[in-house]
Formats: structure tokens, C-alpha cells, sequence
């Protein structure tokens, strides 16, 4: 059997199945996607190559000839990272034929992700074949199979609600400081604290390239440290009250036992900054911020509980939206599965018109020497018409051919022609591919 | 003929909230495309009453309500073109198919009484008829605001958080609009106090008719005052935000009140 089955491969290790140590041991693009690429080539692996390389994920996508396409990349895994094979068998998976198509289609969607619905993946996907089709190591299979995977990707983010919501704190804390104002650009972020929380929200923040970052404390020299990490400036714990009138975002991260901002203190800021939105952030426990500071006008108070909450709902969220993604997937999956049983009839319509063509040539070989007396503009009108005759007479059955899409029929056609018209047995794939451009056209 | 841009309205606000629900970009996308619709054929039918009555369908309260739908829809979709952004327009198809029923069902063109055959009068009604678009869009603008600001700030974050833009955006944009509005409401109102001086002498009863006293230009002036007061305060006392959204809803409402129903029911002197 030579079906397309055979031919599309994806091997790789993810998350999923390996460890991070060695996912990060067999990271293809520390070296260059282009090397790993050329490297496969130079050993004959597979007509067709991209190579995905991420830090959650190393795997190859090939067609090749044989089964044994998939043993040779899984070596290939082994043998240039230069780490024992035994190390890295175990945690590969090896998909087939559709199974192919399903696997990247689920990668690419994010559905196979650490974070589930996560969006970065997408453009890793690209990229991957962008390298891989940049240095021509793709054709019709993979580039089919990966635009087909764009489309998906875009598809479950557009019409499925699963990339949607922050699923971390932080990023809920900027997903909803970005829905209060818009972007943070011109926005002032006051961090009051020093500690491991309030750095890690300062370089959240901080990478929303917020106008300008102030950081108190009650020991002035913390501030300062943290001040020099986030490129803001350090106030003295007595000029709180002055940075709160010009701060937009205030995240409060102190380990104070007492509330540090009252409804008063807050209220005061609030006249004197002409009641524009303040977004208070508040991570610290026990809390930084009296409840009451929330029902203030203009005053929007989230603590970390509220964040938490926030996270679980988007997290629920993601669930429920899972299957309506996999059920696209499992379209496209279909649709890519039947495309590629309709390119089995590929060979077999190469041949027909193969023999078709034949035939012309010998006839008008044998008649040569009645020609021969004939003026070249009218031996040119005869090949053009023998040829047109020949085109017109295949048009209907290729178009026929080419739309069947059930593999039974495929099988029962393709012998059907190879009796009928004697055509030569078992043509390869290798030799549809070069044709198909001719065949499609 | 009226009704041809009336269903392209009723289904571009049928896909609207279709989009608002679901947010499938191809039904977005579709809303757009018969919102536009709506508003061609809505040009088309003005243009053709125009050329039947020689004159801009302007006078009587129907028409008057037909070309402001008409400038709503037009101001919507540019704002929708050039920011990208889908989901006020629920609000403003659905506004304008409960407005555009009227002329709809009261579709004759009135004759241009003498008196009206200045082009102050149209300058008159139209910079009226946009500035009061621009506070429907401000309107919607506030109600969204005011929308998202208590769900924020209930910390229930549901169908407005995911589906509006930023507050400072909406905020930014109610601004605006008033600023817009205001800006043709006091052309609108002072080039009708120029027109009403030019024609003092005339015997026209419903000229002898205006005066403050008149709901019509009453309310008219209180909504100028209204509109003034959002703009000062907006600029010199920090009134944005909340209370902001709360005063372009408050004062749409008038305005509304004083376009519908004083037009057809109290108003002794502008009802041409």
C-alpha cells in the first residue's frame, strides 16, 4: 500500500511528554531553525520539512517515503543534540497520516499548550514554517497542512471564546487596568512595598511601558533597590499622599498588619487629583487597603482575592470552550483528510495523460514521412489540434477524478484506468509531486 | 418607499445584537454592511424627495426625524469605520429603528410654507438635526460608560467587560461628541434666533408664536444650558468619567423628549 498515510510525519517531544531539561537539551532553534533544516535534508530525511522548536516543544514535521521516515527523525532528535537515543525515545510521540493534521491543528490552536487557549503558539507555528519555506523545504503536503493550521488557530480564537481572559494574576491586574484606561502608555503606577510581589507586578507593569513608575517604602533604601530594577524613581514613605494624587494604578504590596490606605486618606487624593479614575491593586496580606476605599467614587479596588476569583472564571471559562475548538479542529481535520485522499488519484491521473500524450507523439511519429511535405506552419496547426484533442478529451475525466474524495472509490477507479488503458504499474508519489503542477494547473 | 430603509435598519440591528451576543466578526461584519445599506437607501429616498418637492425634506417633525436618523446612522458608521469598533452599535440601531418608525408611517412630504424659504432655515434645522446625533451618540456613549463602570466596579466582570472598549476611550469619545454637538446646537439655535429677527413681520401665526414661552424653544434652550454645563464642567471641575456619561444620558433624554414629543403635541410655533 502507498497511501498518503505513509507519508506525512510528525515526531517530537512537548510538555506533555518530556521533561524540562530535556526539552530544553533538544531546542532546535538555539542553533538556527535553517541548520536543523539543512542538517535533515543533507541526510535524506523526508521530501518535505519543518522543523518547530519552542520551549515547550521540539518537533519535526516530514513526508517521507517509508515508515522508516519516522525512525530516521527520531534518531535525528538524538544524534544532533548529541544526547544518548535511549534519553530521548522514550518521550517522543510519532503521528501519522491525519493524525498529522489533527496533532498541529491542536498545537497551533493552543489547545495543546502548558496554558490551554494560550496565543503565542501561533505565531511560533508560523515562524516555523517560515523558515522551512524560506529555505524551500516545503511543497504542496506542508504547505497545505500548515496554512490549514493558521486558519484553525485563527478560527478557534476568533470564534470560540478560549483564548479570552487573563489567566494569572498579573495579567489580569493589566487586563483590567487596560480596560479602565485604555492604553497604559501615559499612565503613572505607584508600587507601595518593595517585596517579591511588588516587583514581580512592577515588571508587568513595567513591560506595558507605563509613563513613569514610583516606588515607596518605609525604609527609603528598599525603594530605591527596586526603584533601580523597574527604572522609577523612590519617594519617601511621607510623600505617599503628594504620589497619589499623580498615580493612575497603585499597587499596594506592604507588610503592614494595619490598613496603609483609610477611605479618608483616599478620599483626600481623590479631591485633589479632580476625581480621575484610580485603580488600586491591592496583593498584600493581610490587606494593604480598607475595604471601604472601593465604594469611593472613581475609585476602582481589586485585592488579590478578586484577582484569584477573576483567574478561576477565565480558567472555567477556557473549559466550556474546548470542545467547541476541538469540534473545529476535528472540521478541518476532515476537510485537510479528504483533500489529501483526493491527491491519491494524483499518479493515476499523471499516468493517463502520460499515455494519452504517448500515443500522440507516436502517431504523428509514424506519419512523419506524410508530413514531411507539409509547410512548417501547418505541421505546427497539426500538433497544436492533436494536442487540443487529446487536452479536450481528458478535461472531463481528470476534473471527475480529482473531486472523488472517498478512499474506496480512489482504489476502485485508479485500477479501473490501469486496466483499461494498460497504464505502468505502481507509480511513486515521488514522481506525482513532480508532475502536480502540471497536473493542477 | 420609506420602509425599504427601515428593515435594512431593523436588520442591521438584528445582526448588531446577533454580533453583540455572539461575536462571530462574519455577522459584524454583516451588520456593517446593511447598516450602510440602511443609510444609502435612506440617502437615496431623501434625495428623491428632495427632487419631488424641490426642497430638503426638512419641514414637519417626521421629516425632520428621518433626515436626524439618517445623520445618526451616517455619524455611527463613521465612528465605526475609523475606530474599528462594533459594539455601540446595538445601541444606536436599535435607537434608530424606534425613531425611524414615524416617518415611516407619516412618509408625505409637507409643502414648504413661505416663510421657510430661507436657507437659514435649513442651515437651522440641519446643524440642529447633527448636533442632536451627535448627542444620541454621546448618549450611547454615557449609558455604555456608565455600563461597564458598574461592572467594574462590582467586580462582575460579564457581557460589557469582554465586549466594550476602554472607559478612558468611551469617556474620551462622549467628550467628543458634546463638544461636536454643542458646537452645531449653538449654530443651530443662534441662526434660528437670526432667521425669526429677519421675519418678525410676518403674519404667520406660528412666527407671532415664538417666543421663551414656547416648549419647543424652551427646552431647547434649557438643553443648550445642559450641554454648556457638561462641557464646563467636564473642562474646569474634573466632571468626566461617571458623571459625564450620567449628564449626556440625562440631557438626550430632554432632547429627545423635545424632538418627539413637543413637536408633535406642544409646541404652537415650530410645528411647520
Amino acid at each position: 500500500m502507498n497511501t498518503w498515510v505513509m507519508r506525512l510525519f510528525a515526531v517530537g517531544l512537548s510538555h506533555r511528554t518530556a521533561p524540562v531539561e530535556l526539552r530544553e537539551s533538544v531546542d532546535f532553534s538555539r542553533k538556527g531553525l535553517d541548520v536543523a533544516l539543512a542538517e535533515l535534508a543533507s541526510r535524506g530525511i523526508g521530501r518535505e520539512l519543518v522543523v518547530l522548536s519552542t520551549c515547550n516543544r521540539a518537533e519535526i514535521y516530514a513526508v517521507g517515503d517509508s515508515d522508516e521516515t519516522a525512525d530516521h527523525i527520531g534518531r535525528f532528535f538524538s544524534e544532533y543534540h548529541e544526547i544518548a537515543h535511549a534519553e530521548v525515545s522514550n518521550h517522543l510521540y510519532v503521528h501519522r497520516g491525519p493524525d498529522v493534521a489533527r496533532h498541529l491543528f491542536r498545537v497551533a490552536a493552543g489547545l495543546d499548550s502548558l496554558v490551554v487557549g494560550e496565543p503565542q503558539i501561533l505565531g511560533q507555528v508560523k515562524a516555523a514554517y517560515a523558515a522551512a519555506s524560506d529555505g524551500q523545504f516545503t511543497a504542496a503536503l506542508t504547505n497545505r497542512l500548515f496554512h490549514s493550521a493558521f486558519s484553525v488557530g485563527k478560527r478557534v480564537r476568533s470564534e470560540t471564546g478560549l483564548g479570552e481572559g487573563a489567566v494569572s494574576v498579573s495579567y489580569a491586574a493589566i487586563a483590567l487596568a487596560k480596560k479602565i484606561f485604555g492604553d497604559l502608555k501615559d499612565r503613572a503606577v505607584l508600587i507601595l512595598g518593595a517585596g517579591e510581589m511588588a516587583k514581580l507586578t512592577g515588571i508587568h507593569l513595567q513591560s506595558q511601558h507605563v509613563r513613569q513608575t514610583t516606588i515607596a517604602s518605609r525604609t527609603l533604601q528598599t525603594a530605591q533597590n527596586l526603584a533601580e530594577r523597574l527604572d522609577g524613581v523612590a519617594v519617601a514613605w511621607d510623600r505617599v499622599d503628594a504620589a497619589l494624587t499623580t498615580a493612575d494604578i497603585v499597587v499596594t504590596a506592604t507588610g503592614a498588619s494595619e490598613p496603609v490606605l483609610t477611605p479618608a486618606r483616599v478620599d483626600e487624593a481623590m479631591r485633589s487629583r479632580r476625581h480621575r479614575p484610580l485603580f488600586i491593586i491591592d496583593i498584600a496580606v493581610p490587606r494593604d487597603v480598607d475595604p471601604e476605599v472601593g465604594s469611593l467614587d472613581q475609585v476602582f479596588l481589586y485585592n488579590i482575592d478578586d484577582l484569584r476569583a477573576i483567574v478561576q472564571e477565565n480558567l472555567a471559562r477556557r473549559g466550556g470552550e474546548l470542545a467547541r475548538a476541538e469540534a473545529i479542529v476535528d472540521e478541518e481535520v476532515a476537510k485537510y483528510a479528504a483533500w489529501m485522499q483526493s491527491r491519491e488519484i494524483v499518479p493515476t491521473v499523471v499516468a493517463l495523460r502520460q499515455r494519452f500524450e504517448a500515443i500522440r507523439r507516436a502517431e504523428l511519429q509514424r506519419l512523419e514521412p506524410k508530413l514531411a511535405g507539409l509547410p512548417p506552419e501547418a505541421r505546427t496547426r497539426i500538433d497544436e489540434i492533436t494536442r487540443l484533442i487529446v487536452e479536450k478529451l481528458l478535461l472531463t475525466p481528470t476534473e471527475q477524478l480529482k473531486s472523488v474524495s472517498d478512499e474506496a472509490m480512489i482504489v476502485a477507479y485508479a485500477d479501473a484506468l490501469n486496466r483499461l488503458f494498460r497504464l505502468p504499474q505502481d507509480k511513486d508519489g515521488a514522481v506525482a509531486s513532480e508532475e502536480e503542477s502540471e497536473v493542477s494547473s | 418607499m420609506h420602509l425599504v430603509p427601515l428593515l435594512l435598519y431593523a436588520a442591521a440591528a438584528a445582526a448588531y445584537v446577533a454580533h453583540f451576543a455572539w461575536r462571530d466578526p462574519r455577522v459584524g461584519r454583516m451588520a456593517t454592511a446593511l447598516m450602510a445599506g440602511g443609510v444609502f437607501a435612506h440617502t437615496f429616498l431623501i434625495g428623491m424627495q428632495t427632487v419631488q418637492a424641490g426642497h430638503a425634506p426638512l419641514v414637519g417633525t417626521s421629516a425632520a426625524i428621518s433626515a436626524f436618523v439618517w445623520l445618526l446612522g451616517l455619524s455611527y458608521l463613521y465612528i465605526e469605520l475609523s475606530s474599528d469598533e462594533r459594539s455601540m452599535g446595538v445601541f444606536v440601531a436599535v435607537l434608530m429603528v424606534l425613531l425611524d418608525v414615524i416617518p415611516a408611517l407619516d412618509t408625505a412630504v409637507a409643502p414648504r410654507p413661505p416663510v421657510l424659504q430661507s436657507p437659514l432655515f435649513t442651515v437651522h434645522v440641519m446643524s440642529l438635526l447633527f448636533a442632536y446625533a451627535s448627542f444620541a451618540l454621546a448618549c450611547v456613549l454615557g449609558v455604555t460608560y456608565a455600563l461597564l463602570f458598574k461592572e467594574i466596579k462590582a467586580k462582575q466582570l460579564g457581557v460589557f467587560y469582554t465586549r466594550l472598549p476602554s472607559l478612558a476611550s468611551l469617556d474620551l469619545m462622549n467628550g467628543r461628541a458634546i463638544t461636536v454637538g454643542w458646537a452645531f446646537l449653538t449654530l443651530g439655535v443662534l441662526v434660528g434666533g437670526i432667521w425669526l429677527w429677519q421675519v418678525k413681520g410676518s403674519s404667520d401665526p406660528r412666527v407671532q408664536a415664538m417666543s421663551l414661552a414656547d416648549p419647543k424653544i424652551l427646552v431647547a434652550l434649557v438643553s443648550w444650558g445642559l450641554y454648556s454645563f457638561a462641557l464646563f464642567a467636564r473642562k474646569a471641575i474634573g466632571w468626566s468619567g461617571r458623571r459625564a456619561a450620567y449628564l449626556s444620558g440625562i440631557a438626550f433624554a430632554i432632547v429627545l423628549l423635545n424632538f418627539v414629543l413637543v413637536g408633535y403635541f406642544l409646541t404652537a410655533s415650530h410645528n411647520f
